[in-house]
């Protein structure tokens, strides 16, 4: 009853046909009557759906909702990246303009607003040599163990912050233990991973209210950072980029759920 | 600082309107339209660091579907509105200054618009959202999977459908056909 062209002839009126195949077509059609009805059909459903049917616009109203959800959403993310502990290396302006005065609290205020750009740009390059280093025989982790309940506490006054941790060794991804490393002036929280061969460290600190680095590749190891709560997440490692991925989407459910 | 606004602004901002056309559709009522556009619009900027694909239009649009479906099953959105009078008044006045005409064939255009939005709002969601992706975003059948997480072939099928069942329902909603060129 139905030619069995049809889907064909739709594909062609798609322009989702190559020529030869939309040539192929062709000939059908014209000696199929079926085809030619159904071909007229898609011509004036298309020419009657894109003359009469249009939502046009989005309204000024629902674009002044999407920018002040924008506004909120960025104040939000200010918000968390100024978290109440500071990091030292941020501190020390304040008590030191208290000591010699408003001008130079300004003038050491000024400063870090103008070095903090500079400070982040290094932290892709010192992100890399630590995990270079930990790869080094006896240094990947300072506590070994794939449970949690053993692997948190034992952050507790060694790190700045205290990461989620849990053992995804169900998806592939195996808890081998925690370090602390001193990286950017801070004492971050390392988290240590086995994925197949491939060594996976995440880096958990105290992120600046300046951007976190992009993903990128470096000496052939992978960077990619995210904000989970109110810490920065940098995950380093030579597996793939799908790989680092799937971990961080592990990490972000995880502290969803912590933090409820 | 972080220039996230800009680069977004700059990448999905200028898939709004697209985002409230299909969500209209899905969700075929103008407040909940809104509501998914913004819910979809936080869900994008907050996962916006991990956009890969370089079309972000089919990304915003794959993000307004699961907001719609999320919604739908949460049971909050409100019914089904048939077009508005208010809706069909801006239409009609966006008619008119585009093609002024007498007002016979004024009145039996709207009758059309109406008959027309009736039918489609009337398919299976399905089919809907694939003829709407298709015939008013102008998307490729790669891209509408992508949209619709569905094979290419299935986006084949239910293209076909919805357009099989507005053949059957348009004559006798229809009246007599008429040309369009």
């Amino acid at each position: 009853m139905q030619c069995a062209e049809t889907l064909r002839v739709q594909a062609a009126f798609d322009g989702e046909l190559d020529a030869v195949s939309a040539a192929a077509v062709e000939r059908h059609a014209e000696h199929c009557p079926e085809c030619q009805a159904l071909r007229e059909h898609l011509k004036e459903t298309r020419a009657r759906i894109r003359r009469d049917l249009d939502y046009g616009h989005a309204s000024p109203e629902l674009r002044g909702r999407i920018a002040r959800m924008l506004d909120a959403e960025e104040a939000a993310e200010r918000r968390a990246a100024r978290p109440s502990v500071r990091p030292a290396w941020r501190a020390r302006p304040f008590w030191l303009g208290t000591l010699t005065g408003a001008g130079a609290a300004l003038a050491a205020s000024l400063a870090v607003v103008l070095l903090a750009p500079l400070v982040f740009a290094r932290l892709p390059d010192e992100l890399i040599g630590a995990h270079l280093r930990s790869l080094e025989s006896g240094r990947l982790t300072a506590v070994i163990s794939t449970d949690r309940h053993t692997v948190k506490p034992w952050f507790a006054g060694r790190t700045d912050v205290s990461p989620v941790v849990a053992d995804f060794g169900a998806q592939g991804y195996r808890l081998v233990g925690g370090r602390a490393d001193y990286v950017d002036h801070q004492r971050m929280a390392v988290l240590v991973y086995e994925h197949g061969a491939h060594v996976i460290n995440v880096f958990a600190f105290l992120p600046g209210r300046e951007a976190l680095p992009a993903e990128r590749s470096l000496r052939g190891y992978h960077l990619a950072c995210w904000r989970g709560g109110d810490l920065g997440y940098c995950t380093v490692s030579d597996a793939g980029w799908e790989e680092l991925a799937s971990l961080r989407q592990l990490l972000l459910d995880l502290a969803v759920r912590d933090t409820r | 600082m972080d220039d996230k606004r800009s680069r977004f602004e700059a990448r999905v901002l200028p898939h709004l309107d697209a985002a409230h056309r299909l969500a209209r559709w899905l969700s075929r009522s103008p407040g909940d339209a809104d509501d998914i556009v913004q819910e979809a619009f936080m869900r994008a900027y907050r996962a916006f660091d991990s956009l890969r694909s370089p079309d972000a239009r089919a990304w915003l649009l794959a993000i307004v579907r699961n907001c719609h479906l999320s919604a739908l099953a949460e049971g909050r959105r409100r019914a089904y509105e048939p077009l508005t009078e208010e809706h069909e008044a801006q239409q009609s006045v966006a008619a008119a200054a585009a093609a002024p005409s007498d007002p016979e064939s004024a009145s039996i255009e709207r009758d059309e618009r109406r008959t027309l939005h009736r039918l489609i709002a009337a398919l299976p969601e399905e089919q809907r959202e694939v003829l709407v992706l298709r015939e008013m975003e102008d998307m490729s059948y790669r891209e509408i999977a992508e949209v619709a997480e569905v094979p290419i072939g299935t986006v084949m099928s239910r293209l076909a459908r919805a357009r099989a069942a507005l053949k059957a329902l348009w004559p006798e909603a229809q009246g007599e056909p008429r040309a369009v060129r």
